[in-house]
Order: C-alpha cells, then sequence, then structure tokens
C-alpha cells in the first residue's frame, strides 16, 4: 500500500466516526463502562495491594541475639541487613538496656518488679526487621538464622502466609478479570463494528472488486475503532479520576496518610490509570473492529 | 489474452458449475458469454475475476496462471480488470466524481492526476456534467455509464461486463453497448455476460454459450442461437439428377464463406 492510499485510509476512518454516530456513540457507551470496570478493578487492587505491603510490613521479624554475643557477630548480623535493601524495607535494634526500659512501661504499675533485675545478663541485643514484601519472610529468616551469635528469629508466621496468599489472590483475580472484561468487550465491540460494517458491505465489495487489498479495506475500521477507543479511554479516566477523588476526599477526611488504612491519593494513580485506560481501549477498538470487517474482506 | 484450459468448478455443495471449459480470448476481442441461468456462465466470469478459484484446469491471463496465484497478488489482477455489473454497484454516499475517483484513490494515485484522469472518463462517457451529481440522482443509464467509466479509470486491459444492460430497456441498452463497442475499439477486451438476445443478434460478434457447464458453441460474427442448416427433404431420383446438372457450375458450399472482418485489436489498431 502506498503512502498515500494508506492517509486516504486514514481519512476515511475519520470520516466514519461521523457516517455512523448512533454506532459511534453506542461502542463508546460500551467501551467506556468496560474501561470504567477496568479502572475500578486496578484501583481497588492497588489499594489492596498497597495495604497488604503496609500490614506485610507491620509483623516485623523479631531478632533475638544469644547472650554474650561478640561485637563481630553483631556486625555481622548488621551487615546483612545493610546489604539486602530489596527485601528489608527498615531494621532497628536495641540493647538490652532498651529493652528493659521497654519491658518497664509495658508492665506500667507493675513495673517494680523489674527494680532490681540484672538485664546485662538477661536480656540479648535485638534487632526488628521490616520487609519490603511479607513474601521474603522465609528467606530473610533463613539468611538470619545462619548467621552465628544469632539465638533466635521470631515471625508471625501465619500472618506473613496469609498476607503472601492474599496479595497473590488479588493479583491473580484482577488478572483474570482485565481478561475477562477485555474479551467480553472485544466481542461487543466487534459485533456493534458489524453493524456498521454490514451497513458498509456493498462498499467493501466495491473495494473489492477495484482492487483494494485486504489492508486498505480494514484499516479505516481500525483507524474508526481505535478514535473511539481513545475517546473512551479518556472519557473513563477522567470519569474514574473524578469518581476516586470524591471517594478519596470522604473518605481520608479522618484519616493520615501514613496510617495503616490509608488509601493511595489519585495522584500517585491517575498516570497508571490512563496507560490502562488508553492501552485497552485503543486496542480493544480497533482490535474488535478488525475483527468485526475481517469477514467481509476475504479477496 | 485470457486462456481457460480445462476448467472445472465444483461447489463445496457439489455442484458442478463448470465441466473442463477451454477457450482462448486474443487481446482486443469483444466476446459474448450467454447461456441460461445456472449454466456456469456467472462461475466462468468469476474465475476471471478471482472471485472463485478453479478446482481443476488453469485461468490464464497473458501466460500468467491466476488460478494458482496467491490473495495479496488478486487487487493487483482486479486492477487489470474493469468490471461492471447489472446493479451498477456504486456508493451511494459519494458524488459521481467521487465513486470514479474511488478506483484511482486505492492505489494512491496523486489527487491532481486523479481529478485529471476522472474528467476525462467522464468525458468519455458523455457525464462530464453530472460529476457532482449522487448516483441516486441519475438515471439508470447513466448510473451504468458511471460504473463503466470507474472500470475504465485505471485503463484496463480487459472489461468484464456481467449482465450491463438487464436492468436498462432496450434504448438504454443500445447506448451502453455502443460505448462498450467503442471502448473496445480502442484495443481494450471487452467479455460480455448477457441474456439479452436481440443485442447479441444485432452484434454479431463472438459467442460462447455455455450450457451445464461445458461451452456448446464459440462461434465468430454469431448471433444469440445457433444458425442451424434446414434439412432439405429427399428429391426423387429423376428431380435429384436434374437439379445436380443444373448446379454443376456453381454448389452453393463450394462458395467461399464471407470473411469476418478482424477485431481492431487484433491487427493492432
Amino acid at each position: 500500500m502506498s503512502l498515500r492510499a494508506f492517509w486516504n485510509s486514514v481519512k476515511e476512518g475519520f470520516q466514519g466516526i461521523i457516517r455512523h454516530p448512533l454506532v459511534t456513540v453506542a461502542s463508546i457507551t460500551t467501551i467506556l463502562l468496560m474501561l470504567l470496570l477496568m479502572s475500578v478493578f486496578f484501583i481497588f487492587s492497588a489499594n489492596a495491594r498497597y495495604i497488604m505491603r503496609k500490614v506485610g510490613q507491620q509483623p516485623p521479624i523479631e531478632v533475638y541475639m544469644k547472650l554474650g554475643c561478640t561485637q563481630e557477630q553483631m556486625d555481622m548480623t548488621v551487615s546483612y541487613l545493610q546489604t539486602n535493601t530489596d527485601k528489608i524495607k527498615s531494621y532497628y535494634g536495641m540493647s538490652p538496656e532498651e529493652n528493659y526500659k521497654r519491658f518497664r512501661k509495658e508492665l506500667g504499675d507493675s513495673s517494680t518488679i523489674l527494680d532490681d533485675f540484672d538485664y546485662n545478663s538477661y536480656l540479648p541485643y535485638t534487632v526488628t526487621v521490616q520487609l519490603t514484601d511479607p513474601q521474603y519472610a522465609d528467606e530473610v529468616v533463613m539468611n538470619l538464622q545462619a548467621i552465628p551469635g544469632i539465638d533466635k528469629v521470631m515471625q508471625e508466621s501465619n500472618v506473613m502466609t496469609f498476607l503472601t496468599r492474599a496479595t497473590k489472590t488479588v493479583n491473580i483475580a484482577t488478572g483474570i478479570a482485565f481478561i475477562v472484561l477485555f474479551l467480553i468487550s472485544l466481542f461487543i465491540i466487534s459485533n456493534m463494528v458489524r453493524i456498521s460494517v454490514f451497513s458498509r458491505s456493498t462498499e467493501i465489495a466495491i473495494m473489492k472488486f477495484v482492487g483494494a487489498t485486504n489492508a486498505y479495506i480494514r484499516l479505516p475500521y481500525i483507524v474508526e475503532g481505535a478514535i473511539v477507543g481513545l475517546i473512551s479511554a479518556l472519557c473513563a479516566w477522567g470519569l474514574s479520576y473524578l469518581a476516586y477523588s470524591e471517594l478519596f476526599k470522604r473518605a481520608m477526611t479522618n484519616v493520615e496518610s501514613g496510617s495503616l488504612y490509608a488509601l493511595l491519593p489519585m495522584s500517585s494513580l491517575s498516570v497508571y490509570v490512563l496507560f490502562l485506560c488508553l492501552a485497552s481501549g485503543i486496542i480493544i477498538g480497533s482490535i474488535g473492529s478488525g475483527i468485526a470487517v475481517r469477514k467481509y474482506v476475504k479477496v | 489474452m485470457l486462456r481457460f484450459e480445462n476448467v472445472h468448478k465444483t461447489y463445496k455443495t457439489g455442484t458442478d458449475a463448470l465441466r473442463g471449459v477451454t477457450f482462448v480470448i486474443e487481446d482486443g476481442e469483444f466476446v459474448f458469454i450467454i447461456g441460461k441461468s445456472g449454466s456456469g456462465k456467472s462461475t466462468l466470469m468469476k474465475c476471471i475475476t478471482r472471485e472463485e478459484r478453479p478446482t481443476e484446469g488453469m485461468v490464464l491471463i497473458d501466460r500468467f496462471n491466476i488460478s494458482k496465484m496467491s490473495r495479496a497478488l488478486v487487487p493487483i489482477l482486479r486492477r487489470q480488470i474493469g468490471i461492471i455489473y447489472q446493479d451498477f454497484r456504486l456508493i451511494e454516499t459519494k458524488t459521481v466524481a467521487e465513486n470514479i475517483a474511488f478506483a484511482g484513490e486505492i492505489i494512491g494515485v496523486p489527487k491532481k492526476r486523479l481529478n485529471q484522469m476522472v474528467d476525462i472518463v467522464l468525458g468519455s462517457v458523455g457525464l462530464r456534467d453530472k460529476a457532482q451529481s449522487m448516483p441516486l440522482e441519475l438515471s439508470g443509464g447513466e448510473q451504468q455509464r458511471v460504473a463503466i467509466a470507474r472500470a475504465m479509470l485505471n485503463n484496463p486491459k480487459m472489461i468484464v461486463a456481467d449482465e450491463p444492460t438487464g436492468n436498462l430497456d432496450p434504448e438504454t441498452s443500445e447506448s451502453i453497448m455502443a460505448l462498450l463497442l467503442e471502448i473496445n475499439r480502442t484495443g481494450t477486451t471487452v467479455i460480455v455476460c448477457t441474456h439479452d438476445s436481440n443485442m447479441v443478434d444485432r452484434m454479431q460478434k463472438r459467442v460462447i454459450e455455455v450450457e451445464d457447464g461445458l461451452i456448446v458453441r464459440d462461434e465468430r460474427a454469431s448471433g444469440y442461437t445457433a444458425v442451424v442448416e434446414p434439412e432439405q427433404p429427399a428429391l426423387p431420383k429423376s428431380m435429384e439428377d436434374e437439379f445436380d446438372s443444373e448446379n454443376s457450375e456453381e454448389k452453393e458450399s463450394d462458395k467461399p464463406l464471407p470473411e469476418f472482418p478482424p477485431n481492431r485489436g487484433e491487427d493492432g489498431k
């Protein structure tokens, strides 16, 4: 296909949008609704993962050093924690004295029983470790246990396992929802465009017998579908932006941004939602139209 | 040159539309394809435009076997063939000029040159003043002229017309045929599939008759029906001798047949 023929075809695609306004509006509405659903799923799953990550970092791994451990052993432990920054978000070491004070504080009025307690003889150095993701828990625990000088490593294993499973489930559910919604919208769009294609089947037949290639016949419909997808994507993004911003404003009035239950602000999600809507909309629109016209273009 | 070599076409339903068709059409010929409905002539036409692929045999255009050509090349073949249908097949939402230009747009002819080409072909079919009209504003004959103009746009080597006068009154049919004849005089091969017996009889061009998927007649300068020699009643012996002696000098069967004037395309003019 020559460049001029290509541009003629693209021009036809733009004209096709105006030629069948009702089909265009119906197609835009269908893709818009699908993209809105996709956006809702995306925002929900992004927030779910965000909260789970925060929760996953909360039940920390407690590392208990042996009583009388050496400085070298302490340094080895710290060295491990400092080098694995991809897995370890933060760590906080406490001396026997600090642990003693914490116990006293937790005991409150009964703390007097610890007045003569020789914490240096009975309390170890401890390190509290926060992970970047709960899925690293087993690996980090295993590595820490191998370091000499560490007495035991405690973790909330059940919570960690649950969180890991829950994160995976949310990810899989989001993936499946995306695929299902994508296929449904592709099916709906290809059927809607088929109506438009059917009304232009004579034109397609004429194009074929004057020597138009399959690509030349298909391109206007693909361009038309892509434009419909683009418009739908922008509308879906705008609507989801407004709706989520309003929801965020109302739900987060009394919640601190650093809180465990704080949602992701739309500003940090909008780019991803826009990209998702644009990519899905354009792909659904163009492929759906391409499928619809396929039956009619076989020379 | 168009050559059919033992072409068979059997549809998926099991119908044998063509059962060994062989003929040659030289460049510049004007040929009528005739036959009853269901005889296979439409399938034959479709084999020329590669709407159908023969199940057996070969269809060659200029020694190129189009029955084996890949799908990607079919559009290129169709640009070499002007196709005209009974129902005109014009796009109702485009003007006359746009309908014609359409055939040039698909191959990316520059706009300025395309406008000139459209003007020329519209002039040749006598519709220059209707360039901006919509197809539905035109009469049937005018619409068919537009279809012919579109078929001519890319200067095809061959024009294939499937019942081009099927929807037209006799007078308009006459003018359409005159136009096709005019195109043929420029050297373009014209193949017309028709039921119009009067037209075929009047034009006295080559006729290929198809019946039950076979060619039953291929005659030059012929009419719609085959000329059958009337059977002579047997004469008594005495009269037969008398008749023989009277005609001994010049028998009718010995006379040379009138020579068919060569087609323009055949002598290259």
